[in-house]
């Protein structure tokens, strides 16, 4: 019984915790999950519903078509998804040439919720380089747009290039599909190289490596993401929660940086 | 004062190699267990006992066990392409206290959960009456060796030694595996699971406690591979009932591995 009671005291305290952040989540994902058959769809119906369960306060929503259906039926998806007020969607954009049709980030622009840029060069077959994305980074670099991009999407030597060549570009290194951490020596070195590059955290699971990471670079490099439906929220809430970091920069990560990223698009 | 009350029943010490890791040694282990309330671990085996068990290497886990104040249990390891000398070593750390089961890991091994020469293992764990512990995940496009762990392959085993308790470490994995664990665990009762590595699939213990398995889950980290803050909250505000959160934490660890 004893340990029940600190069990329940625990769970209560954080609780409170949760509801005392100022969450904003980067990495929320509607339609049929890739790649994890045993995970729920999440409809757009439901997004509401599921920020308040977890005092969200505001988030970013991709869609899963872009992924294995084709960046324009990713994007349709979310023109035509009923979302929050608070909820912005991360679009997904193909390289400029040759012209294709839409709807793509760069062409006939119609959704006013957009937030973010993503690129899967793996599986849509392009290189992640300035000569073939140099227009779309061009165009997003204009508008404050940031980058996101899977790290199972890339080869680091090509996002150093890329975000070198575009220092005023926001870069954000998501830490899916799978786990970033057997290639956490390359984040950190690309970390160091490029100030314009973030992390997102949803998979940023290896021993103590929030804390090494805010310790080298500062706590404004990192963006709290979810994964859901995929992912269970709490596992990154909890991590940053009982990080070796200040309230400060739990702040940042939770929610602040999110915030303030998406504050300075303009489109 | 208390050390705790949690048991963290996946755990590594030594240099994983694989990756950076600022933490790998059993003395950085004891300091996170103190901070985040956990009493015991087991230890899973380092990199070098996966490659190559040895007598050198039990003695080690004996060691950190004694230093750590009798709360760093650990496992044998057996690799079923050295099935005679492994066994020797398992026999040789027979006597020592800390040893509570045998790892297995068909994948790292490269031979399949089923094939004939891990029968020495089970033989010799229900002799003991040992547990036994196996990296488990789904079929992956992207790790074709994972296809070598797939729960279902476990089966055969599991009902020709219904006496040896089994702990499907990861829960069958990410996929399609985890469907077959939570059949496995269904069918028989010398089937456990722990949820260490990034099996932080949402739903999961509502899942599994909907499911009947409030006595067969263990929370384990994957430490120094999984930092154990990536559950801990995860556990805590899980919508289950809160007897089912202590067995998930502590009680079912104890159950298999005999650790009171």
């Amino acid at each position: 019984m004893e340990i029940d009671s600190y069990i329940e005291e625990e769970a209560a305290r954080r609780g409170r915790q949760l509801a005392a952040l100022r969450l904003w989540d980067a990495n929320i994902w509607l339609g049929k999950p890739a790649f994890f058959p045993l995970a729920q769809e999440l409809a757009p119906e439901n997004m509401g519903p599921l920020l308040s369960r977890y005092g969200c306060r505001g988030a970013l929503v991709s869609h899963w078509d872009s992924v294995h259906l084709g960046a324009q039926e990713g994007n349709q998806a979310l023109l035509a998804a009923a979302l929050p007020d608070n909820v912005y969607t991360v679009w997904t954009a193909l390289p400029t040439v040759p012209q294709e049709p839409p709807p793509l980030p760069h062409i006939g622009l119609t959704d006013c919720r957009l937030r973010g840029v993503r690129l899967f060069p793996q599986t849509h077959h392009f290189e992640l380089s300035p000569w073939v994305l140099g227009r779309l980074c061009e165009w997003c670099d204009e508008r404050y747009l940031p980058l996101f991009l899977w790290h199972v999407e890339i080869r680091w030597s090509e996002v150093q290039a890329l975000a070198a060549a575009y220092p005023g570009l926001a870069v954000v290194i998501e830490t899916q599909w799978q786990k970033v951490l057997y290639n956490t020596r390359n984040l950190f070195s690309l970390l160091e190289s490029c100030p314009n590059v973030l992390v997102e955290s949803s998979n940023l699971v290896g021993q103590d490596h929030v804390s090494c990471l805010v310790r080298s670079f500062g706590s404004e490099r990192l963006l709290y993401g979810s994964f859901l439906p995929a992912n269970d929220p709490c596992a990154a809430i909890g991590l940053i929660l009982d990080a070796d970091i200040s309230a400060e920069e739990r702040t940042n990560i939770l929610g602040a940086n999110l915030e303030r990223l998406i504050a300075g698009v303009r489109i | 004062m208390s050390p705790g009350y949690i048991v963290d029943a996946h755990v590594h010490t030594g240099y994983p190699g694989l990756f950076f890791s600022p933490e790998v040694d059993a003395a950085s282990l004891l300091r996170r267990m103190n901070q985040f309330g956990v009493q015991y671990a087991v230890n899973l085996g380092s990199m070098r006992n996966l490659l190559e068990s040895s007598l050198g290497e039990m003695e080690k886990a004996q060691r950190e066990f004694e230093e750590s104040g009798e709360r760093i249990f650990f496992c044998g390891f057996f690799d079923p392409r050295r099935g005679a000398a492994d066994l020797a070593v398992l026999e040789k750390s027979a006597g020592f206290r800390g040893c509570k089961g045998i790892k297995i890991h068909p994948s790292f091994n490269k031979v399949a959960a089923d094939d004939d020469r891990y029968e020495p293992a089970w033989r010799y764990a229900a002799e003991r009456r040992l547990p036994i512990v196996s990296h488990t995940w789904s079929a992956s496009s992207y790790n074709p060796v994972q296809v070598l762990s797939t729960p279902d392959k476990f089966e055969r085993f599991i009902r020709s030694f219904p006496q040896v308790r089994l702990v499907l470490a990861h829960s069958g994995g990410r996929g399609d595996g985890r469907k077959e664990a939570i059949r496995l665990a269904r069918q028989y009762d010398n089937v456990y699971m722990d949820f260490g590595g990034d099996i932080l699939c949402q739903g999961y213990f509502e899942t599994m406690i909907g499911e009947g398995l409030h006595d067969r889950i263990l929370f384990g980290s994957d430490y120094p591979w999984i930092d154990a803050r990536t559950h801990l909250t995860r556990v805590y505000l899980a919508d289950i009932p809160t007897p089912a959160k202590r067995r998930i934490l502590r009680d079912n660890a104890l159950a298999v591995y005999g650790l009171e």
